[in-house]
């Protein structure tokens, strides 16, 4: 549906179906704008009689605001002289009118002499200046409350330009096909008697028709009948004939009228046709309805708000270096970017924005930001203003000082590749509408940014604006879960130093897991500073797990197969620690690339590695199937072993076998894993803060292998609880061990926790069904098919996310069944 | 839509201390493009308060005006009408019809403005108009008894002008208005 080409103008009807009158930008304007009735599909008819009524108003009204004080008022008797001398101060004489006028008038020469100095051989012509200025003059006395304000005249030119090129484009049709088009018999020509008939070609037409009749080139003999035109001829035809439905009054691409037309289109760009984008009250310093500031200042406080969301760092560029919006934005935004571009590529961009509908597409009782984003067009403004900055990003970037920005922003390059603006604002857009909406349970907060939006960016608070909402209190909930895990932690460190440090060695990789959950919420754009602090505390976190898994390995083996294993685990460990590391590469290569790519939430467990097919998911499913046959025979193996040997030992046992599996494991997902940013490993290793033992949830088969000491399960269960709901896919990995290892102790140890696990569950459960959720709503109006992936960088990780999401649901759901 | 403002014979300081506060506050700068002053202001402060409501100001001089240089007469075309001024101090009988119209056949003019009598009077006379604006402080005259304070206001248009009559009686400001229209440019005899 969005699919309309960037340049209307050249193109042929056929190409687009669903955009009227593409050939002809004044009528398609005008439906846009809400002068026409675009109700489809409205009849040649009809759009003329609607056209006729509104050139009756404007006569109307002309008539009656241009008053001749002069002419004696019938019905009226001697004028009251003492109220309407030249002199009364009365303002509602007439001459207080006229005087009013006279200011007015004088106010719109200033500017209008002024008006678009390249292009000065038609605006700047006697009547085209008395064109405008009737027109503005006009609207200024039917809207006091507005008064003339600098800047109106250039919304106005690009609409009466519009007028006159399709005029221009008419008469070249009409000589091309003048049998139809001419009233003309024994080659007698009616003199039309309009003003701007001294510019046109049609005074010479009988000449150059005669000297065409010897070339017949390109005239269309009389031969043809009207049927043979093709649809554009004909339509053209039908908007320009004069004898269709209200005559002369309803041709819709008339000369004589343009003066009508072009105040409609004026006066509906105005006031945004009761949408939500009136251009008027961008030129009143009265506040708006919604917020306290007047409605530009809200409207360029918009801007700046989607540019955080999508660009932080030049946001907060701008931000440190003071230039506030409106410093720019009042410009662009007052005549539409008028200023910044020339005026053919306006026309354009013109063409995009009023595509746009302009109608408020919130209900009223839905919270939102800006009153400006609640329309696709206000949303489209705002983006294309975005798409602006970030074309000259990098200028923006290089800038020292306020003034040096601003100077480059306002002066814009001059050739800019439209196609790229308009394609980025186009897709910037749909952002800008959904970042709009405030969800209910976010309410506070975004009532907060909302006011440190509103206080104008001077507080460098504002640029601290985060992703979304939803990773807000992703982050909250997921800290507040280590913080209770921390605080067993502690309690287990002073029961029980070697169990409870692998207590909270579980608790580390919970932590890390949380911290890598964090990372598969969606968020809206390249927040290259969260996710790489997040990265970086996921690398530091497994190096610390690695590393004291290392050392306490080590210090604590001592038997001679358990020596071999440790050189086993000595290698495995790096080993361990680079798939780590490659598997959180991997998830920092599947974000920045865009694919679509399967991030999966657990990069811990090591088969659970961020691939880019989904496919390998089946292979991590299978390799972890494989991991549960090896865990078969160590379970067996452990369960005899741990018969055997002391608690301390058996954890060792525990963990080495595991880590063979390990080993194994690594071996097997070598090929599969792509040797990611190997490089940026060695730095990660940070000196281990505690010495804490590997792979909790080995402690897991521990303890089912070992079936004993309560005080050590009752640790376990509170450790095991916190661990599962957090890693769904190892609870039904070991649940699937025990099954298989057909110990059936395991029922009343886990009976207890089952309440509070399912508990922790469904909750997790709602996390991933929120996330998907959102992940969905953005991704449901701008899920362009296929062609666009590359470009849909956002619906790409949204996806992926999702799919994540999807996945951890999937796994609590077989664990519930299960259980 | 050209405003002409004709004002003369004020008199300040010798006869008349100021403007009526009532004339003042209509006259506001901005509104009028041409003032024509017939004379007797008498002084400079005079001079540069009407030269504040318009920048194009046109003076005679009357027999009591302390600036020496102001002529005799003046002429000045505004739109499709030619325009005289003079005191009138110097045309004998005072504010005779018909010496007058001697003066503007003089000229060659379409309105003539003078003063002295501290009277207004508006003739229409052999194609053209003379008008008397009165003494706009209404200051003492030998031959004018209870004068009123008075000044005209032409609007000229095109062909048309209106001549708009501002009159303080007891208090209060009187209007009133009279339509003159030129009929198609005679030839000028020479």
């Amino acid at each position: 549906m969005n699919s309309s080409p960037v340049d209307a103008s050249a193109s042929d009807a056929s190409s687009m179906p669903q955009k009227r009158f593409s050939n002809l930008r004044s009528v398609r304007w005008r439906i846009d704008l809400g002068v026409l009735p675009s109700s489809p599909p409205a009849s040649i008819d009809d759009i003329r009689r609607v056209t006729a009524d509104t050139r009756r108003r404007y006569a109307n009204l002309r008539r009656r605001l241009l008053i001749d004080h002069h002419s004696p008022k019938y019905g009226k008797a001697s004028p009251d002289l003492t109220v309407d001398n030249p002199l009364s101060q009365n303002p509602d004489s007439t001459w207080g009118r006229f005087f009013s006028y006279a200011e007015l008038g004088k106010m719109i020469d200033q500017d209008l002499s002024r008006l678009y100095p390249e292009h000065s051989g038609y605006f700047h012509t006697p009547i085209c200046q008395a064109l405008l200025r009737r027109i503005l003059l006009l609207w200024c006395l039917q809207h006091p409350e507005y008064g003339y304000r600098q800047g109106m005249h250039e919304l106005l030119a690009p609409l009466v330009y519009v007028l006159h090129f399709d005029l221009d484009h008419l008469t070249q049709v009409q000589k091309l096909y003048e049998d139809f088009f001419s009233d003309e018999f024994d080659k007698i020509s009616f003199p039309e008697g309009d003003f701007l008939s001294s510019h046109r070609i049609r005074r010479v037409k009988n000449w150059e028709s005669g000297i065409e009749i010897e070339n017949n080139l390109h005239k269309i003999t009389n031969d043809h009948s009207r049927d043979e035109l093709d649809p554009d001829t004909r339509e053209m035809l039908l908007l320009s004939d004069s004898y269709g439905a209200e005559g002369e009054l309803g041709v819709i691409l008339s000369e004589r009228f343009m003066e009508h037309d072009a105040y409609f289109m004026f006066e509906n760009l105005m006031f945004g046709d009761q949408g939500v984008v009136s251009m008027a009250s961008f030129f009143s310093p009265v506040a708006g309805s919604n917020s306290n500031l007047p409605p530009v200042i809200e409207a360029s406080s918009a801007l700046y708000y989607l540019l955080s969301i999508v660009d932080s760092s030049l946001h907060s560029h701008l931000v440190e270096l003071e230039v506030e919006p409106q410093y720019f934005a009042l410009r662009w935004l007052r005549v539409l970017f008028g200023r910044e571009f020339c005026l053919d590529d306006l026309l354009v961009i013109w063409d995009e924005l009023f595509y746009s509908s302009n109608s408020r597409y919130l209900d009223n009782d839905v919270e939102f930001n800006f009153e400006v984003l609640c329309s696709p067009r206000g949303a489209f403004i705002a983006a294309l203003a975005v798409s602006m900055l970030l074309y000259v990003r990098s200028l923006l970037l290089a800038t020292e000082t306020a003034t040096t920005c601003l100077q480059r922003l306002l002066s814009f390059p001059q050739n800019p590749d439209m196609k790229k603006l308009i394609e980025q604002a186009k897709s910037l857009q749909v952002l800008a509408l959904e970042s709009n909406i405030l969800s209910s349970s976010c309410q506070t907060y975004s009532n907060k940014n909302q006011l440190t939006i509103c206080r104008g960016y001077s507080l460098p608070s504002a640029s601290a604006l985060p992703k979304t909402s939803l990773n807000v209190i992703a982050d909250r909930y997921w800290e507040e879960q280590w913080r209770v895990l921390h605080k067993d932690e502690e309690l287990r460190k002073q029961s029980n130093g070697h169990l409870s440090s692998s207590g909270i060695m579980k608790k580390i990789l919970t932590k890390r897991l949380s911290f890598s959950r964090t990372n598969s919420e969606p968020f809206e754009g390249n927040n290259a500073h969260a996710l790489s602090s997040v990265r970086r505390r996921l690398f530091d976190d497994s190096s610390e797990v690695i590393e004291a898994a290392k050392d306490h390995v080590k210090s604590e083996c001592n038997e001679s197969p358990v020596i071999s294993n440790n050189l086993n685990v000595g290698k495995g460990f790096p080993e361990e620690l680079a798939d780590q590391r490659t598997s959180n590469c991997m998830v920092e290569e599947t974000f920045l690339s865009g694919h679509n790519a399967l991030v999966v939430s657990t990069p811990t467990s090591p088969h659970d590695i961020g691939n880019d097919h989904e496919n390998e998911s089946e292979k991590s499913s299978i390799t972890s199937n494989s991991f549960l046959g090896d865990n078969d025979e160590e379970t067996i193996s452990m369960e005899e072993s741990c018969s055997q040997n002391k608690q301390d030992e058996e954890s060792t046992n525990m963990e080495e076998p595991c880590c063979q599996n390990l080993d194994k494991q690594l071996a097997q997902d070598a090929e599969a894993t792509s040797s990611g940013d190997v490089d940026s490993i060695p730095e990660q290793i940070a000196a281990p803060k505690d010495q804490k033992p590997f792979a909790g949830k080995f402690q897991w088969l521990w303890r089912f292998g070992r079936g004993s000491k309560e005080e050590n399960q009752e640790s376990k269960r509170s450790q095991n609880a916190g661990h599962i709901q957090k890693d769904g896919f190892d609870i039904s990995q070991c649940d699937g061990t025990y099954a298989s290892c057909g110990i059936n102790k395991r029922i009343e140890v886990g009976d207890k926790k089952v309440m509070d696990t399912i508990r922790n569950l469904g909750q997790s459960m709602l996390e991933h069904i929120q996330v998907i959720e959102t992940v969905f709503q953005q991704d449901k109006s701008k899920f362009d098919p296929l062609d666009n992936l590359s470009n849909n960088i956002l619906g790409g990780k949204g996806q992926g996310t999702a799919i994540a999401a999807l996945k951890e649901l999937r796994k609590i759901s077989s664990l519930l069944r299960e259980m | 839509m050209v405003l002409v403002l004709a004002i003369g014979d004020l008199h300040i300081p010798h006869r008349a201390p100021d403007l009526p506060a009532k004339f003042k506050s209509m006259l506001v700068p901005g509104k009028i493009q041409h003032i024509l002053c017939t004379g007797n202001l008498c002084i400079k402060e005079v001079h540069d308060y009407l030269k504040s409501l318009s920048p194009d100001l046109h003076i005679t001089r009357g027999e009591y005006d302390e600036d020496v240089r102001y002529p005799e007469n003046k002429t000045l075309s505004i739109g499709q009408f030619k325009l005289g001024l003079c005191h009138g101090h110097q045309i004998v009988p005072w504010g005779d019809l018909d010496s007058l119209a001697m003066l503007q056949r003089q000229l060659d003019i379409d309105i003539l403005v003078t003063g002295h009598t501290h009277q207004f009077k508006a003739y229409k006379h052999e194609g053209g108009v003379i008008i008397n604006p009165g003494s706009a402080t209404g200051a003492y005259s030998s031959i004018t008894y209870d004068a009123n304070p008075s000044f005209v206001l032409m609007d000229i248009d095109g062909l048309r002008v209106v001549v708009y009559v501002y009159e303080l009686i007891d208090g209060e400001v009187k209007v009133d208005k009279i339509d003159f229209k030129k009929t198609a440019t005679t030839q000028s005899a020479h």
